[in-house]
């Protein structure tokens, strides 16, 4: 035993900037602190629960707006783990997107009588995967970072544990979610297997040398790449989405469509424009087959809908097809233009609107669903003649997420469309064409609803008008301000712009 | 073959011993006893109370935390096994890192511990 | 000559173990395949030189994880043989069979391809190489490298527990669980229990 010890070279322990670690601290701290007044107090702590997790959530935005005061991008653990403008840009979208489920879910769990800390507890240790998961430029960070964001996403879907509803939901979000898991992994072990490594860049860098041989590249790509399909809900992974999102808590339904979604579409961008970089000529038609029809499918779903929340579930998926359609094209962007890794940009900037909007659009969900107690779409008829407000408010969300302008949606898609024909290749246009039917079809659904709204009579006579609580009010201004803010300003562009990566091979 | 191949030769040649010495007592035993089957003789508990029922008994959601939960400890033990082995070289820092892992963990004890789910009422 | 014996001894037992795991009737016996499959790839991980990892796989997965499969078995009941001949969806077994034997074909051709990179020899890695013994290693990346994974798995951990109480607690309040909430706003569907 000793003379091994003598043997070994000495160790030395690892700088640990503390800096670049202090959004994941605080957000850690805040989930002991939830836990601990969980445990103590018990049932009559229960209240602060909430108000402690939001306040945790803003304080872990303190230090990702000093890191991008700062300005410099730091590297961990040999490259491990990464903070960069990406990761800054991607944890505040985590954060905020988190906070305004809180807001949202506070008085659905308080009245629900759900179990209040635990919830919150679960939704910031789902948050904590997600701000890994922003800097993890590791295939082991990645996988323990989509792990620690799945598992409470799993619990939470299935929170209300005596409806059966909920326990479908649940199910099928764990069973898909983990078959998925294994995939992936599998897929990682191969890229490992050929590359010997687990660092992101020197993956792009063995990859980039062409040593590797390819039909294993090939399938270890297919893996991890359907591994993170079924998280995005891509088409045809997409089939928990539905059930998921209909049973789940309506916070939760959003949370899932929005913050996992993003946390998905972070992996991806991380795996495929720094690991896996130099191979295009693998996952572009790969990407392409996967949103041609994820946009395609999801929407034409979506007609049909006559339950709000599963027209969402399926807009959801189509609108990730928007968001992977700048992945199929973006080996064929010229280098003038930007490389492929001019592909980053769109991404990010559809991700920044989508959560507004999309959020915004299940807030409106969750405050007439107080009144209604229904998500079906014909429960909206006549909500312009009680509640205008409310009706006027969700009509920004819907006509933004069918992106008409000046709303938000219109410049998300803007940017897929800008992305797509600075490709040109006929592919390239192929798939822009595709994007454009789908996006008149999506109307028709969105209008819909606004129809619904705007001109049906109310179903049962009831103008009681309805009565918004505070929280849910406030969430509803935030999503509403940056939905018209994206729309009007470049500001979503400004920040798809500056998520730029730190580190390539 | 490979020096660290031979050294788990022991192992199998220990294992086909033990093999060998199980089957010749019971060849053996087989040889000699007498064979008188009666139904009384094969039911699972010869002298004891009669079975009663089917094999399956519903086992309590108990069970499971408590088995979840030394899956937890198991786990922590796999972690503080190489700890252990190069404690004096890994110092303060890995002393720091060992407690945080082991508060994180105890957290969750306690948790179990003040749901009420560790009591067997 | 005797790492290929190992090896091919080891995958027999690991392939036979997984065909018994979906192919047993009873549910216990699954579980109790899943242990040969387990002792398998221990087996495999000792020709690798992975000791450690050899001794996990054993008291983790066949030890403690599978003995949580065995509670789940029986809180379930393995009496309770669902009927798994109605089809939900139509010619939904015919495309998953088409698919399956896809996703064999193309492992299948990936090993045969592949055959320069993957030869069953014992792998060398430079992670491996130099003084000191596995686990010195093993820890030595453990607690630098990959330290935030480690401390991640704890927190892991916790949410397995926090999440397995609240699942199977049954608190005085549950009753008026849902009566005061808007619940979820799906379809009403016959057979959910609202």
């Amino acid at each position: 035993m000793l003379h091994l010890l003598a043997q070994a070279e000495p160790f030395r322990s690892p700088t640990v900037d503390f800096h670049a670690f202090a959004p994941e601290i605080v957000l850690s701290v805040s989930i002991v602190v939830v836990l601990l007044v969980d445990l103590v107090f018990d049932e009559r702590g229960k209240w602060a629960t909430s108000s402690i997790a939001g306040i945790g959530l803003l304080a872990a935005l303190v230090p990702v707006l000093t890191l991008a005061v700062d300005g410099a991008d730091r590297s961990l653990f040999d490259g491990a783990y990464v903070v960069d403008n990406f990761a800054l840009v991607m944890k505040a979208l985590f954060l905020l997107s988190g906070y305004v489920t809180i807001l949202i879910s506070a008085r659905y769990i308080a009245e629900g009588d759900y179990y209040e800390g635990e919830y919150y507890f679960m939704l910031l240790c789902s948050l904590l995967g997600m701000l890994v998961m922003g800097s993890a430029r590791d295939l082991i960070s990645i996988f323990v970072a989509l792990e620690l964001l799945s598992i409470p996403a799993y619990l939470l879907a299935g929170w209300r544990k005596r409806d059966l509803r909920g326990n479908e939901a649940s199910l099928k979000y764990y069973l898909l979610g983990v078959f998925a898991a294994a995939v992936m992994l599998y897929g990682m072990s191969l890229i490992f297997g050929v590359t010997g490594s687990t660092i992101l860049t020197e993956i792009g860098a063995a990859l980039d040398g062409g040593e590797a041989p390819a039909p294993i590249v090939v399938v270890g790509i297919l893996f991890i790449v359907i591994g993170f399909a079924f998280k995005v809900s891509a088409v045809p992974f997409h089939t928990w989405a539905p059930d998921t999102y209909e049973g789940a808590p309506t916070p939760i339904t959003a949370y899932l469509s929005v913050a996992s979604k993003a946390a998905g579409f972070v992996a991806l961008l991380q795996l495929v424009f720094i690991g896996f970089l130099g191979r295009s000529d693998v996952w572009g038609p790969l990407f392409w087959v996967l949103a041609a029809i994820t946009m395609t499918v999801g929407n034409l779903i979506a007609l049909r809908q006559t339950n709000i929340v599963r027209m969402l579930a399926y807009s959801s998926v189509a609108q990730a097809g928007f968001m992977l359609a700048p992945f199929a094209v973006a080996g064929d962007i010229d280098v003038d233009r930007g490389g492929p890794l001019a592909a980053i940009p769109p991404v990010v900037t559809y991700l920044l609107i989508y959560a507004a909007m999309n959020l915004g659009a299940f807030a409106v969900v969750m405050v007439v669903a107080r009144k209604t107690r229904s998500g079906e779409l014909s429960s909206y008829g006549g909500l312009f003649e009680y509640a205008p407000g409310l009706a006027v408010l969700m009509t920004v969300f819907i006509f933004a997420l069918a992106g008409i302008p000046p709303l938000g949606g219109w410049l998300a898609k803007f940017v897929v469309f800008r992305a797509l024909l600075d490709a040109g290749t006929p592919a390239a246009i192929v798939l822009a064409v595709i994007a454009a039917v789908n996006s008149v079809i999506s109307l028709f659904y969105y209008a819909s609803v606004a129809r619904e709204m705007w001109m049906r009579p109310v179903p049962d006579g009831d103008r009681a008008p309805i009565r918004i609580p505070a929280s849910l009010g406030s969430a509803l201004a935030l999503a509403a301000a940056f939905t018209l803010l994206f729309g009007v300003s470049n500001v979503a562009t400004r920040f798809g712009d500056l998520a730029i990566f730190g580190f390539l091979p | 073959m490979s020096e660290f191949l031979r050294a788990y030769l022991t192992v199998a040649v220990f294992g086909l011993a033990a093999g060998l010495l199980v089957a010749a007592m019971l060849g053996l035993g087989k040889l000699v006893q007498p064979s008188r089957p009666s139904r009384q003789k094969r039911i699972n508990y010869e002298s004891g109370v009669d079975p009663v029922g089917a094999g399956f008994g519903q086992s309590q959601v108990r069970y499971y935390i408590f088995a979840l939960l030394f899956v937890m400890f198991d786990v922590e033990a796999v972690f503080i096994f190489p700890w252990a082995i190069g404690l004096e070289s890994f110092g303060v820092f890995g002393l720091i890192e060992m407690a945080i892992f082991i508060v994180i963990l105890a957290l969750g004890l306690v948790y179990a511990w003040r749901k009420g789910v560790l009591r067997w009422a | 000559m005797v790492d290929t014996i190992v090896f091919v001894l080891a995958a027999l037992v690991i392939l036979s173990g997984a065909l018994g795991v979906i192919l047993a009737r009873n549910p216990v016996h699954s579980a109790l395949m899943l242990i040969m499959t387990l002792f398998g790839v221990a087996v495999v991980f000792v020709a690798q030189e992975a000791h450690f990892l050899a001794a996990v796989q054993v008291i983790v997965y066949a030890g403690a994880i599978v003995v949580l499969f065995l509670f789940v078995i029986m809180l379930l009941g393995v009496d309770q043989a669902d009927s798994i001949e109605t089809e939900p969806i139509g010619g939904q077994r015919p495309a998953a069979g088409v698919v399956a034997l896809a996703s064999v074909g193309l492992l299948v051709l990936l090993a045969v391809r592949a055959v320069q990179v993957s030869s069953g020899a014992r792998s060398t890695s430079s992670a491996l190489d130099g003084e000191g013994t596995n686990l010195e290693k093993l820890a030595r990346v453990l607690f630098t490298d990959y330290l935030f994974a480690f401390e991640a798995t704890s927190a892991l951990l916790v949410i397995a527990v926090v999440g397995a109480v609240v699942l199977a607690r049954k608190p005085a309040a549950e009753d008026v669980q849902d009566r005061k909430g808007v619940g979820a706003l799906g379809r009403t569907r016959s057979g959910s229990g609202r």
